[in-house]
């Protein structure tokens, strides 16, 4: 990637003295000799220094809560006393009648997050690459939705969607003449309109990574093309896609893993309503965790978060493979 | 289930320096003297006690922090933290189970017992049997702080009937009586479709938040027309949304929704939201607590002709009758035994006494008069009905709210049958019945009998669940 | 407005010269057909993108300054009634929103101070001092990334309610929101990157003038990762200022809450135009940062599809 080679500008890689393996067979047999004075004149104690805030940060707060996910997804426990459940959490999961429900909105989510979110940033970078002058205004003009808080993005936007007639959505639906629409209030409209807000905020982000990736693509192509006859339509589908093909992928497998974990969205604007239209996977772990005001289910919290897991880390695994292939370009 | 939260506790409770010594004498004996070695070995007892809800107006809050000023210059061994506090059931159990509420803080009567029974609330029983004023309790209302081990585990602080409010001025618009508000629904149902028509305002609305407050209207509609959701207590409780007068409820919602187009067009407000729509002038008429007028003051600067208060409408049958609900106070199990004295004294102070002390009764009128509080808003009795008829009696050149405007509910509610909330699983019976009260308003083609059958064994999962 | 004229323009560099060799060429670009066309399309896209990407914004600074009333009955009306910019001054008086955006402030910092000591010592470790059980380590953060940290939400929050060891709690403390976001794989991950690809001959070289690891690390390793370490810095901010579920679980109480816990709180109970005003000043700093840092901003992102990973 010229973006990343830019970014290490002035750092060639080099091949270091010894391959690592060399380096291994040289060091081994020494350090296991070695005295703790000889291990901290050896740099031992820096190296020490140096990894200690990252080990003892991921363990605390990644290695040691993944372990506790999932035992606690075996357990079942009032914070007194804990219980071995073995795989009844997830029975109850399975079981619980929210739950297809939150997988299929999820499901719903991430397919209109798709839908809406991905053409309309793919089209408007390829026409804002062809901008000659101020581009930089319609980066920034695209951008300024990331920069605001989702928070107020999402607020500001349920006042948007007031459901009266004096709404501000529906005020200008009217200048055209279309009756006022109920928007989140409706268990048809609310899945679409978390959607559209969610796509406003996001959008700027994916156009500049597409504005960026636009710009990696070898001019020398288009030449040729051009020499070939090639018209604007055939340079898109025949140069540009094909170069852009695996951030494509990469944005897109980034946004499925995104949108699996949506909550934002459906906890400020609807709380999961109406009638679960909009209750996701994330919000149903939340609902378990902390959502009764009476106690807590941990273990079935725990339960539906591991299953989260899995599907996203087929996703992970998808998009690392992307990015390999990426990377060796 | 109480929406009204904290603030509701200012109708009445704003003391000031005279009240010091009636305090200190109102305090058993040997709880104060207990009280007060405890505070001198360890010079001074912190405790932090809920204030008022977010985004209530500064007076308010000053008013409070007043109050508090008063409490600790009265008990010198005694620090007072006041936290902003709401209780909401999404935020609760996070708080609940990190250990932060504060060392006093207020439930609804839907969760005490529970809450109880879990050993999540400080063991009150000594300290509440120590008050003078402890065999006054209303026995219905004092039941709903005493656990199954016959423990006090919380105090209640205010009761309250569900009510119907009003738009006055918009019933003058829309032609009616502003005096004769409706007392059958089917009266609500024209009279809403006439404000409508007449004003372009919303005729009724009703909350549909998935925040509980759906199911918990529905639950009071039910009940006004003699059905009920939940039979039973603990473990052993049923079910029965799929009740006649609960489907009568529906269909009811279901015509004025879609037919008589009467309902606006915002179905999903909460009881705060909804509050604020009304105090703008939006609504003609909604369900709420008969007390909500005080949130609608301290947040929403409401103009008090607006405003007017009917008993909801009852169906006449013997089981029909107004649901009920109420604030308790309770404390953290974490606190020590200093605060857990120093925590009773606070509600003593701040909660009880103006509902059983003349001097402070009036006291606290005056002073809520001071900073344009409501004095004379409608509840229930805490105690019994001789000390209540009492503290109204004090009171009574001090009330500030129109009177007359309160009318209808004060001369009907009084004979009326007030039901408890459901026993078992309360908020979770109402979190069931969010999403089918949802239905209803989001598509005209739902089913209200289909719907509650289906809700109905969610909500017998929840009550298996909730292990009462 | 300098940054943003300048950026991106690394193509015409590539291209030389005046002539654009894009999609278009610049042959084409002649032909009237093709830039009345391009260019009417251009117009559409600005237009497009100033009513969606700047339209929301104006609204809320409109309705930030007019009547409730005016907002609620008639909100695309320009001042029908004239302004009220008390709202502005109970926004900042009453709401208090300038204490809670201070917290988020505070909290971004920590977040980021937290992020950058982990992933610069961390990754200088595993890249250049090369430990024994590196290999053993760096597969083990890898792992992680496997793990969005919202699925550990629950055992995370258990933890910092009783942390293990520790008889102490850190709900309501800044600790619990800086330590976790300090356990970030992916800023290991690219620094880690950035650092193998730094000439090693430089290492050697300071080796010999005698240079320990820690001058080695703030002298030389430090003021060469500028450019990693100022992305990093956009993303850390960033994430932290955006946060809301993990504040709301671990921030209780009112007076420490970041803007985004805050303003949910309130919204409903507020008075609609104040509350708009709280949320019309609690963007003015991104924004504003934005604009001084924009190129920063979309340099960071347009690199973030090529760095994560």
């Amino acid at each position: 990637m010229s973006t990343l080679d830019e970014m290490t500008a002035g750092a060639e890689p080099i091949e270091p003295a010894f391959t690592p393996q060399e380096q291994r067979r040289r060091s081994a047999p020494r350090r296991s000799r070695r005295s703790p004075l000889a291990w901290v004149q050896g740099g031992g104690l820096a190296r020490l220094a140096f990894l200690l805030p990252l080990l003892l940060v991921f363990a605390a707060f990644s290695w040691y809560p993944i372990v506790r996910l999932v035992v606690m997804s075996f357990q079942q426990t009032n914070e007194v006393i804990t219980t071995w459940v073995g795989f009844q959490n997830f029975k109850e999961v399975w079981n619980d009648p929210l739950f297809p429900i939150a997988v299929r909105n999820t499901l719903e989510f991430a397919g209109l997050a798709l839908l809406f979110g991905y053409p309309i940033p793919l089209i408007a970078a390829v026409l804002m690459s062809e901008v000659r002058k101020r581009r930089g205004l319609y980066a920034a003009l695209a951008y300024l939705p990331v920069v605001i808080p989702p928070v107020v993005a999402v607020l500001l936007w349920k006042t948007f969607y007031d459901g009266g007639a004096t709404g501000v959505f529906n005020t200008i639906l009217g200048w055209f003449g279309i009756p006022p629409q109920q928007w989140i209030q409706s268990t048809s409209q609310a899945m679409p309109s978390l959607v559209l807000e969610s796509t406003w905020a996001n959008a700027g982000g994916t156009i500049i990574i597409y504005l960026a990736a636009l710009t990696g693509v070898n001019p020398e192509l288009y030449e040729a093309a051009s020499v070939d006859g090639a018209g604007l339509w055939k340079k898109i589908f025949h140069v540009t896609l094909p170069q852009m093909r695996t951030v494509l992928l990469v944005t897109m497998i980034l946004q499925i893993i995104g949108t699996a974990q949506v909550f934002l969205e459906p906890y400020l604007f609807t709380s999961g309503g109406p009638n679960n239209a909009t209750m996701t996977v994330l919000l149903l772990i939340y609902d378990y965790a902390f959502g009764n005001s009476l106690g807590a289910a941990y273990g079935e919290a725990a339960a539906l978060s591991l299953m989260l897991v899995a599907f996203l880390a087929l996703f992970s695994l998808l998009y690392l493979r992307a990015t390999r292939a990426w990377s060796d370009e | 289930m109480t929406f009204k939260r904290k603030t509701r506790s200012f109708v009445r409770t704003n003391l000031t320096f005279a009240a010091i010594a009636a305090v200190a004498m109102a305090m058993p004996v040997g709880l104060a003297s207990a009280a007060t070695a405890k505070a001198a070995k360890s010079h001074v007892v912190h405790i932090s006690v809920v204030s008022l809800i977010p985004g209530s107006t500064q007076a308010a809050f000053n008013q409070f922090d007043n109050q508090v000023a008063e409490f600790e210059a009265a008990n010198p061994g005694i620090s007072v933290k006041a936290v902003q506090y709401q209780w909401l059931p999404a935020t609760f159990a996070a708080k609940l189970s990190s250990g932060t509420l504060p060392t006093v803080f207020t439930v609804p009567f839907t969760d005490g017992r529970s809450l109880g029974n879990n050993g999540q609330l400080a063991n009150l029983t000594k300290y509440a049997k120590a008050l003078p004023y402890y065999k006054e309790f209303n026995p219905s209302v004092i039941a709903e702080g005493i656990d199954s081990k016959k423990q006090v585990i919380a105090i209640p602080t205010a009761a309250y009937a569900q009510a119907l409010s009003y738009n006055r001025q918009l019933f003058s618009q829309a032609g009616l009586n502003p005096n004769k508000p409706p007392t059958t629904w089917a009266q609500v149902e024209s009279d809403a479709q006439q404000i409508a028509q007449k004003t372009g305002k919303t005729g009724y609305a009703e909350m549909g938040a998935s925040d509980n407050t759906a199911g918990w209207i529905l639950t009071t509609l039910t009940d006004a027309l003699g059905g009920r959701m939940e039979t039973g207590i603990g473990s052993a409780a049923k079910a029965t949304f799929d009740n006649s007068a609960a489907v009568q409820a529906l269909n009811l919602l279901h015509t004025m929704r879609w037919t008589d187009n009467s309902m606006g067009s915002n179905f999903g407000l909460s009881w705060g939201t909804m509050n604020q729509a009304f105090a703008a002038g939006q609504i003609g008429m909604f369900v709420s607590g008969s007390d909500v007028y005080t949130n609608m003051v301290q947040a929403d600067n409401i103009n008090p002709a607006i405003y007017g208060l009917a008993p909801i409408p009852t169906a006449k049958s013997k089981t029909a009758g107004v649901l009920g609900g109420g604030t308790l106070a309770a404390v953290s199990p974490k606190s020590t035994p200093a605060q857990i004295a120093a925590a009773m004294k606070w509600i003593n102070f701040y909660y009880m006494q103006p509902l059983i002390n003349r001097k402070q009764a009036i006291r606290n009128a005056k002073t809520l008069i001071k900073d344009k509080q409501p004095v004379g808003v409608p509840e229930l009795p805490v105690f019994n009905a001789k000390i209540y008829a009492q503290d109204q009696k004090w009171i009574k050149p001090y009330i500030n709210v129109p009177e007359s405007q309160f009318a209808p509910f004060n001369n009907g509610i009084f004979s009326e049958n007030v039901i408890p909330e459901p026993e078992s699983a309360t908020q979770s019976i109402y979190g069931d019945l969010d999403s089918v009260v949802q239905a209803v308003f989001s598509s005209s083609s739902a089913d209200p009998g289909s719907l509650l059958s289906a809700a109905n064994s969610t909500g017998q999962s929840s009550i298996a669940s909730s292990g009462a | 407005m300098s940054a943003i004229r300048s950026w991106p323009v690394r193509r015409n560099k590539r291209a030389g010269g005046e002539s654009h060799q894009g999609l278009v060429q610049s042959a084409d670009w002649k032909r009237p057909s093709v830039r009345w066309g391009l260019g009417g399309t251009h117009a559409a896209l600005l237009v497009l993108l100033v009513i969606g990407g700047l339209g929301p914004i104006l609204w809320l600074a409109k309705a930030a300054i007019t009547p409730t009333q005016d907002t609620l009955s008639n909100p695309m009306a320009l001042f029908p009634h004239g302004t009220a910019l008390s709202n502005i001054s109970d926004a900042w008086n009453q709401v208090d929103i300038g204490l809670y955006i201070w917290n988020t402030v505070v909290i971004a910092f920590g977040s980021w101070l937290c992020q950058i000591v982990v992933a610069t010592t961390g990754a200088f470790a595993l890249s250049v001092l090369k430990p024994k059980w590196g290999r053993v380590i760096t597969a083990l953060l890898l792992t992680t990334l496997f793990v969005p940290s919202v699925v550990l939400l629950v055992p995370l929050y258990l933890e910092v309610v009783h942390p293990p060891l520790i008889n102490h709690s850190f709900i309501n403390s800044y600790w619990a929101i800086w330590l976790p976001a300090g356990a970030s794989a992916f800023n290991v991950v690219i620094m880690k990157r950035f650092f193998d690809n730094l000439p090693r001959e430089i290492f050697e070289a300071a080796r010999i003038d005698g240079a320990g690891p820690f001058r080695l690390f703030v002298s030389i390793v430090l003021p060469m990762s500028k450019p990693i370490l100022g992305v990093i810095s956009i993303f850390a901010v960033l994430a932290s200022w955006k946060d809301f579920l993990w504040p709301l679980l671990v921030l209780s109480d009112p007076s420490k809450q970041p803007v985004s816990v805050r303003l949910p709180t309130i919204f409903g109970q507020t008075e609609l135009g104040v509350f708009l005003a709280a949320m019309l000043i609690a963007c003015l700093v991104p924004i504003v940062g934005f604009l001084i840092f924009q190129r920063s901003f979309l340099r960071g992102t347009g690199l973030s599809g090529a760095l994560k990973g």
